[in-house]
């Protein structure tokens, strides 16, 4: 039997609407995953510090608040820093068409723009991926 | 692959305990791990502190409260937070974390894990995960378990102390009074005590502790909304006696030295060791007791043993210079 995925979900940012992220929450759930409920409000750096104590195989962030292309970038470099390249960063939220391009230039392995179904995310994150020892 | 994982860990690599401890939730090379786990007389003694309690009662909360105050103390914590892991699916959301706050200060770290229902309200492996931590160097280590009823007795063997924490207007007590985790507490909190009804829970809670011949278990009263009744308890907490670590060293020795004569026996029975094969022959012969056949045996063992050392000594290895301990 493979092991459950571990999922850390986290919003960064200042907006305090967390309904989307529990609902997802619920659905990796169901799914068979571990998921790992962060909270509002993180900063990048607790971000960071929860994949890395929890072994996350994915991050799930959420941002509604437009500071994705300051915020996103700051998590990507604090995960190189703590040797943590090998965990898959999946966006969600509402992310212009224009800026899609250049998070996955910098490593965002997926986003997920509002009308995104659970089932998506779920094929996404359910495709095998390698873990390192 | 293990063994160099786990001397990453004795360096202080922070990741490579984070594996260490997956792997040990998956039951991953337990046995393996659990040997280079061997403890020292020495080692340094983490306190661990048990927190039980129904669902929603404030385990995770509280915790969150207690962490600036251990960190007050100059010690380093680490938190394993057990949430309850779906039947059905396998799949688990574990959100104590979340209740706890969040920090990226190094002398903290909490790990969430699956808790099966219908275990004990705790993750499975929890002593080599709480073993990992102590040997990593964080001194204090809380668990806070599902609370599932029954069960939660047997935190208690993993633990220095145990909380049980009640609220008012739940009826609680009762539950856990009839579970026997009453009298098995440690340290009995009335959470949330800036509801109305606390005086009447804590009266409740104090007749039925009087009632059993046991000790005085102290009754605390803390409100986390009001930040009420913290620093009382972490000082209560500090000065309980630590229970675990006396007797789980001598018997964590004795598993060590029985697994190792099982490795002997198994190499004595693969050469066909003419010594066995007589002492077991005179034993089912009826010539030789079965206490003169099994003084034999360890005789047997220790002189192997003797002999593996002095082969050691010869090629230049004190006895002991491979645990991992002294070559971190
Ligand atoms: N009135 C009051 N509510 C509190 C207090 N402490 C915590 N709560 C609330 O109790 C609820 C549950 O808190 P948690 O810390 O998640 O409880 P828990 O025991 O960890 O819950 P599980 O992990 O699900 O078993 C939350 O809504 C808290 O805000 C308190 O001191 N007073
Ligand atoms: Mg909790």
């Amino acid at each position: 039997m493979s092991q459950p995925q571990r999922v850390v979900l986290a919003k960064v940012g200042l907006d305090g609407h967390d309904r989307g992220i529990k609902v997802v929450a619920r659905a990796l759930r169901d799914a068979g995953m571990h998921v790992i409920y962060a909270g509002l409000w993180q900063t990048p750096e607790a971000v960071v510090r929860t994949v890395a104590d929890e072994d996350a195989d994915w991050l799930g962030l959420s941002l509604l608040s437009g500071a994705h292309m300051t915020l996103v970038p700051r998590v990507l470099e604090l995960m190189k820093e703590a040797h943590l390249q090998h965990v898959g960063v999946i966006v969600g939220g509402i992310i212009p068409e224009a800026d899609v391009p250049k998070l996955l230039e910098m490593g965002v392995a997926k986003t997920f723009g509002p009308g995104t179904s659970l089932d998506e995310i779920l094929a996404f994150l359910q495709k095998p991926r390698e873990r390192t020892p | 692959m293990i063994g160099d994982l786990f001397a990453r860990m004795r360096h202080g690599d922070r990741n490579a305990l984070s594996r260490l401890l997956s792997h040990i939730a998956r039951g991953e090379f337990v046995d393996d791990i659990r040997s280079l786990l061997i403890p020292s007389p020495q080692a340094p003694s983490a306190r661990v502190i048990a927190f039980t309690g129904s669902g929603g009662v404030g385990k995770s909360t509280l915790i969150g409260r207690l962490i600036p105050l251990v960190r007050a103390a100059n010690r380093k914590i680490a938190v394993l937070a057990c949430d309850p892991q779906s039947p059905l699916s396998g799949g688990a959301l574990l959100g104590d974390r979340f209740r706890m706050g969040s920090t990226s200060d190094d002398g903290v770290f909490i790990r969430s894990l699956a808790a099966l229902s219908g275990s004990s309200g705790l993750a499975k492996h929890l002593d080599l995960m709480i073993d990992a931590l102590e040997a990593f160097g964080f001194d204090v280590i809380f668990l806070e378990t599902v609370g599932a009823g029954q069960g939660d007795v047997a935190v208690g063997h993993h633990a220095d102390a145990l909380v049980l924490l009640l609220q008012p207007e739940s009826g609680d007590d009762v539950q856990w009074e009839k579970a026997g985790v009453l009298e098995c507490a440690d340290v009995i909190v009335i959470h949330k005590a800036d509801l109305p009804t606390a005086d009447q829970t804590m009266a409740q809670v104090r007749a039925a502790i009087d009632l059993s011949p046991s000790h005085h278990i102290p009754i605390l009263r803390v409100s986390t909304k009001l930040n009420q009744g913290h620093a009382e308890l972490w000082q209560a907490l500090e000065s309980l006696p630590a229970r675990r670590l006396r007797p789980s060293i001598a018997r964590r020795l004795f598993q060590h030295l029985i697994e190792s004569q099982e490795c002997h026996l198994r190499e004595l029975e693969a050469e066909a060791n003419a010594e066995l094969n007589k002492l077991l022959a005179d034993w089912q012969a009826g010539t030789l007791s079965t206490v003169d056949a099994a003084r034999r045996l360890s005789a047997l063992f220790s002189r192997s043993l003797l002999a593996s050392a002095d082969v050691a000594l010869r090629d230049g290895l004190a006895p002991g210079s491979r645990s991992p301990k002294a070559s971190g």
